[in-house]
């Protein structure tokens, strides 16, 4: 498709602002900060979902492709590849990221320490089985805690969900994966690195005993 | 209390930071006392000219006299005047030399501000309190009259051929003695005494503090671990081991193995335990370990504290402090601190990955929480692994 350079030389001011806030918040308060304040952020907005039942993993999956799925209407369809892993075609800050690399070339400075810190152990991507080195960029920090927030919202037959991020791919075409999270999941790594090949996330959805 | 009526402290040091903490940390609603100040020996002698003093706390080493100079002549120039003497560089050969001029006290520095409110609040009361016997009470109920009271005092107990000592400040206990024993070990010990005498007095000297877990918490561990001994008795004389696995819990006597026991029992882990290191400071209500990201990893806090919240404001404070000393190039963090109207709250980083939350009341001592802070973050570095 033809790039429509014209649309993209405006500058979205929600996306600079969003953006440039993020370098903002790594300089004044470092990554670690950052990084909670975006993720507590996420976790915030999910919050504030609809909890909603399936009766089965068929209407789950009808409600993904008629967008009434709660995950889908955070960051859109994704598609079911088989044995409930999943792929997403379209990261949601992909028009963001382009609005901005548009007009600046390259995205602001400190983003790659905070992609590390994002990617580091602890409590909070334990928790919602993130990060572990799924995160390509400060964006994961908010798509991925809320993706999973979302979800804890959900049952399929009265029962819990939970997602496991597998890997991610940045607009450059890096692939991260989270080996902690596949290795737990029972997921090949083959089966995430070919999903990846032509989708931006990959994640696995548990149905809890 | 009228400020006219209040007695008369002189504090003699040259450090003015020392002045300036006692000026301001001495006083309270359990200590109503005026306070003098001098920077050197000479001066506080030109006071005692012209002002009734009832008690000198003096530094030993200053330019001019020293404390022990200004001691002997203040003792000479006034006899029933109480004096107790502090020092950063205590020796075998100082300590008996006030002691020998008539010197109350010697206290090592730093020290526990509540210790030297209950040494002064003994000095400025000694042979204003009643002496006698009372019966029939039971000894958890004279501790917390004491804790009730705000009692700084001690209580010699002796039962069964044993005698134990339990050392009040303000209410709390700092330290226990039995035997071999001392710290919550020998306070075990001394609350397992099955009847017995009890004799009030005032420690002639200042006692190291050895423990600062609460009284209730003491009471409660002490009554269970009483409970539990008692049911070990009975199994024991029905034919089962006195080594624990008969039915009671091991180290009833308050040794580690009795605080694991209890760390169990009440679902406590080794993280939160070291955290009760802190909250066990009087006047320290809150002690959390939050990740630099702002989610907490454990507390334990005053009720209606939301602790959660807690860290993740903190996380943008200790980011912002450390951001700054970046920008200027000055190392790494070590502690900062917020002093409110209300109390202080200390940040100190724990690892890499984590930092400790301190929230105190005004009136906690800053110095012993530095002093925990300094003893336990690497265990709480490695019980956490942060």
């Amino acid at each position: 498709m033809k790039k429509d350079t014209k649309k993209d030389n405006i500058l979205d001011i929600a996306h600079v602002s969003f953006l440039d806030m993020i370098k903002v918040m790594i300089t004044m308060g470092g990554a670690a900060n950052a990084k909670g304040t975006l993720i507590r952020n996420a976790l915030g907005a999910a919050a504030r979902m609809r909890e909603v039942d399936y009766e089965s993993f068929e209407e789950y999956l009808e409600a993904m492709e008629n967008t009434t799925n709660p995950v889908a209407m955070v960051e859109g369809k994704s598609r079911h590849m088989g044995d409930h892993v999943f792929g997403l075609a379209k990261c949601p800050f992909g028009p963001s990221i382009n609005n901005y690399t548009a007009v600046f070339k390259k995205l602001p400075d400190g983003y790659d320490d905070f992609t590390s810190e994002f990617n580091k152990p602890s409590r909070v991507t334990d928790m919602y089985r993130i990060g572990e080195g799924a995160g390509v960029s400060p964006f994961c920090a908010v798509h991925q805690p809320m993706r999973s927030a979302v979800a804890d919202k959900i049952t399929i037959g009265g029962k819990k969900i939970r997602i496991y991020q597998l890997g991610c791919k940045s607009g450059s075409g890096h692939k991260g994966f989270a080996d902690k999270w596949i290795k737990e999941s029972g997921v090949d790594r083959e089966v995430v690195d070919k999903v990846l090949d032509s989708h931006m996330c990959c994640y696995f959805l548990s149905i809890e005993g | 209390m009228e400020t006219a009526d209040r007695k008369k402290v002189l504090i003699v040091d040259d450090e003015e930071d020392m002045i300036w903490s006692l000026q301001k940390n001495l006083p309270n609603d359990n200590l109503q006392v005026a306070i003098l100040t001098a920077s050197s020996g000479n001066e506080a002698l030109a006071i005692l000219q012209k002002t009734e003093v009832d008690l000198i706390i003096t530094d030993i080493k200053m330019p001019g006299i020293s404390g022990i100079d200004l001691l002997i002549a203040a003792r000479k120039a006034c006899p029933g005047i109480a004096v107790i003497v502090m020092t950063a560089y205590p020796s075998a050969e100082s300590k008996n030399e006030v002691m020998e001029n008539g010197g109350l006290c010697f206290i090592e520095k730093p020290f526990d501000i509540n210790q030297m409110r209950c040494t002064i609040r003994q000095a400025l009361h000694q042979g204003s309190s009643f002496e006698g016997k009372v019966s029939g009470l039971q000894l958890t109920d004279i501790i917390q009259v004491n804790r009730l009271s705000q009692a700084s005092t001690a209580l010699r107990i002796r039962a069964d051929g044993a005698e134990g000592t339990l050392y009040f400040s303000e209410g709390s206990i700092v330290h226990a003695t039995c035997g071999d024993l001392e710290g919550e070990e020998a306070f075990y010990r001394i609350i397992n005494f099955k009847g017995g005498q009890i004799e009030a007095f005032f420690p002639p000297t200042l006692p190291e503090t050895t423990i600062d877990t609460p009284v209730d918490v003491l009471l409660l561990k002490g009554t269970m671990m009483a409970d539990e001994q008692e049911q070990a008795d009975r199994h024991q004389a029905d034919g089962g081991t006195a080594d624990g696995t008969g039915g009671g819990p091991p180290g009833v006597a308050g040794g580690p193995a009795a605080m694991d026991f209890f760390a169990k029992e009440y679902g406590m882990d080794e993280l939160k335990q070291l955290l009760t290191e802190f909250t066990g400071i009087s006047g320290v209500n809150t002690a959390c370990l939050v990740g630099r990201d702002g989610f907490l990893l454990e507390s334990i806090a005053l009720s209606g504290v939301d602790t959660e919240m807690i860290g993740a404001i903190a996380s943008s404070g200790f980011g912002a402090s450390e951001a700054m000393g970046n920008q200027l190039q000055k190392g790494g963090m070590s502690m900062t601190m917020v002093e409110y109207e209300n109390g202080p709250v200390m940040l100190s980083p724990v690892g890499s990955e984590a930092f400790l939350v301190i929230i105190a009341d005004k009136d906690a001592n800053l110095g012993m929480i530095r002093l925990k802070i300094k003893k336990h973050v690497r265990e709480i570095e490695e019980k956490a692994g942060v």
